[in-house]
């Protein structure tokens, strides 16, 4: 759903968080939401819905992230999923070579899907383990550049790289969705009407006359 | 009245099988002796008044409203300008009570159908309203409409206390429930996108001419949601334009198909041996079979994130960690295998058709609403490879020539009850205590029975020995024992088995 309410002061975006089963994702966002990693303190039951408020360059940013079932017997159901979001954070295991080959599969998919409406982060995580390191990070990086995606290298474990990668992420959002408002002329009022791609302004004023009428009537 | 109905069981006047009206027809006295015309006319004169009775309150309430607005600013003027709404909500009965007419016949029609004995509400509210049922009087159907009467002063009190928006919003709530009376011809996704565009509008309009802070735009959305949709349900919850009503049959029977997937399959992260778990698991099904019985979208919704927290709950107390989406989306699928709720995809439609679209995309709300329709898409597409079976097995269990237990024990323990409540099998145990206590204190007994049996023939064994012996030997000669020489003098010659002495 794209973004901004009231006139561009506010964003909120939507955000999914692709990869395979061991690759880390649920570490990553506990430690950007709550700062924690296997922590026996964390609070809240459940890191599969998270949210984060940010402010960046004075705009108000409400970031949602949806994680998503990694199991091979889920994958089909991925486009329930990423329907709307405006970002996809894609992350592999560096010491394992599969789920990078996975986050192939998931671009693929998405570029096929919504296009170029989608801001791509792939994301290598567990880089504290590179003695065991399988997938070469100028390997990453090449394939990230060449499908219109930023590549990041991070570790939850020892909270490398997770800030700056959804700070990256917000910034690069906002920039799509400022486009986006320029692109379509009116931005201003009329928030988020581009989701049905029906213009209700016109249908909306004929609904007050057809009470006067009735009131007169 | 009474009386003579039961004289008609014996003698049956011709007139008196006549409608009461006089009309020439035969009556029912499930009609109350009118004839269907005459009765129709009658139901529907009653509906009317009840009808008229709920804009009248509506129109009341907006007056009061009014009154009180323009006496603050105009003064005298208030009392004409509170006229016109009331011919205005004459004018507006028309088509509206048609509407309502309608509704109802295709509710009657629709009584017949299967899935009506799926949903306990849906079942009572069909009563209610059909006029067949309702026979005993007409005034009963004054409860059909309680709800929505009930929503539509709790609407008119909300919007009171906001003045002049409050009064724009009920005014373009009402000219649009009229446009959709008016638009019966329309397909499901053009009501949707009605209903859609008329949300975008009204908050469009809000933030725009009232400055409306997004907080409150939002919760006048929430009211304005409410009142429409308890309005339209009947005729948009799984209208008969759409396969709906297909879908939910065909849903229903693919799960009731799959009564054999167990936890184990599914790899879900989730022991309902511990206690806890298992009562958040039967939390859980409970409000995702409840989300039928709301009429309004985001009650709906707010089932489905209620069953959500309690698989968090259930799989929190197994797993001691937070659970993400590759234990909560198996888990789910689970509890909607388990709970099979009435009409699901008749309600994942109707969600996400008239559920105001920001709650729905963002949100959390909106997460788990996701996760369901994901959970529906897997068990309906659901294969044996997505159960890590071999084609084999998902088709011998899916005939139901096999179950899909794995060995005699396991076969043993499930369909043992114990093995699934373990306040069962506790009692099992305790009274497998009890009855090994029972089997040794019966031992015990028996043993002191045969103790007592044994004990005077034991005594008589010991009073024949005695006597015996003493046959043998008399003690007359015991004393002498110390003076050997002299007793063995005196004594006659010993028999050779005696106690000897010498």
């Amino acid at each position: 759903m794209a973004a901004a309410g009231g006139g561009g002061k506010s964003f909120s975006f939507k955000v999914v968080l692709l990869g395979e089963g061991c690759v880390g994702k649920t570490s990553m966002v506990l430690r950007y939401c709550e700062n924690k990693f296997n922590d026996k303190h964390i609070t809240t039951l459940q890191a599969s819905f998270l949210t984060k408020k940010l402010n960046i360059t004075g705009k108000r940013v409400n970031l949602a992230i949806w994680d998503t079932a990694g199991q091979e017997r889920f994958h089909a159901l991925g486009p329930i999923y990423y329907r709307d979001s405006n970002g996809a954070v894609l992350v592999y295991d560096i010491t394992d070579e599969d789920s990078f080959q996975k986050v192939k599969n998931w671009v693929k998919e998405l570029r096929k899907m919504l296009g170029n409406d989608i801001c791509l982060c792939i994301v290598g995580n567990k880089i504290d383990l590179d003695k065991d390191r399988n997938v070469s990070t100028e390997e990453a990086e090449s394939y990230a550049a060449s499908v219109g995606a930023k590549h990041y290298r991070t570790s939850a474990k020892l909270n490398s790289g997770i800030e700056e990668l959804f700070l990256d992420l917000c910034k690069r959002m906002m920039e799509a969705a400022q486009v986006e408002e320029r692109s379509k002329g009116n931005g201003g009022g009329q928030s988020a009407s581009g989701r049905r791609g029906v213009q209700i302004v016109d249908d909306e004023p004929q609904a007050p006359p057809t009470g006067g009428c009735c009131s007169s009537g | 009245m009474s009386q003579k109905t039961e004289r008609r069981g014996i003698h049956v006047d011709q007139s008196e099988l006549l409608c009461k009206k006089g009309c020439g027809y035969y009556g029912n006295t499930a009609w109350q002796g009118l004839c269907s015309k005459c009765w129709r006319e009658e139901y529907q004169r009653v509906r009317q008044k009840q009808i008229q009775d709920d804009w009248a309150l509506a129109e009341k309430l907006q007056r009061e409203e009014e009154a009180a607005a323009f006496a603050s600013s105009h003064g005298a003027p208030a009392q004409a300008q509170s006229t016109p709404p009331s011919s205005q909500s004459q004018s507006s009965l028309g088509p509206f009570s048609k509407f309502e007419e309608k509704k109802t016949n295709e509710k009657t029609r629709k009584v017949t159908t299967v899935k009506k004995f799926f949903s306990p509400s849906s079942r009572t509210s069909s009563k209610k309203d059909s006029p067949e049922v309702k026979t005993s009087s007409p005034s009963t159907s004054r409860h059909a409409s309680f709800d929505s009467d009930q929503v539509s002063k709790d609407f008119a009190d909300f919007l009171k206390s906001m003045q002049r928006p409050g009064r724009e919003i009920h005014k373009q709530c009402r000219s649009f429930l009229l446009s959709m009376s008016s638009k019966k011809d329309l397909n499901a996704e053009e009501v949707s996108e009605c209903v859609q565009d008329f949300y975008q509008g009204l908050a469009d309009r809000l933030t725009s001419h009232f400055k409306g802070s997004s907080e409150s735009v939002e919760q006048v959305m929430d009211q304005v949601e409410k009142y429409i949709m308890t309005r339209l349900y009947k005729s948009v919850f799984c209208p008969e334009t759409t396969d709906d009503e297909k879908k939910d049959l065909a849903m229903q029977n693919r799960i009731r198909a799959l009564h054999w997937v167990n936890i184990q399959m599914l790899c879900v992260p989730m022991d309902e041996e511990i206690p806890e778990a298992s009562e958040s698991v039967v939390k859980a099904i409970t409000d995702i079979i409840e989300m039928d019985s709301k009429k309004v979208p985001r009650d709906k919704l707010a089932c489905v994130t209620r069953c959500s927290k309690h698989i968090f709950a259930a799989i929190g107390s197994t797993k001691r960690e937070p659970a993400s989406a590759d234990d909560f989306l198996p888990a789910l699928i689970y509890i909607v295998l388990k709970a099979n709720p009435p009409r699901l995809q008749s309600n994942i439609q109707y969600i996400t058709r008239f559920c105001n679209p920001s709650r729905l995309m963002t949100g959390e709300d909106g997460y788990y609403f996701t996760n369901l329709c994901c959970a529906a898409a897997f068990i309906e597409k659901l294969d044996a490879q997505s159960l890590n079976l071999t084609p084999e097995e998902f088709q011998s269990y899916m005939s139901g020539q096999a179950s899909p237990q794995f060995d005699r024990s396991r076969l043993a323990a499930d369909s043992d009850p114990a093995a699934t409540s373990p306040a069962l099998a506790q009692l099992r145990r305790n009274l497998d205590l009890l009855s090994d206590l029972d089997a040794r204190q019966e031992a015990l007994m028996e043993a002191a029975r045969k103790l007592h049996a044994e004990l005077p023939a034991w005594s008589e064994s010991v009073r024949r020995e005695v006597r015996d012996a003493l046959e043998k030997q008399p003690l007359t000669l015991s004393r002498p024992a110390v003076t050997d020489n002299a007793d063995a003098n005196e004594l006659p010659p010993q028999r050779s088995g005696g106690p000897s002495f010498g």
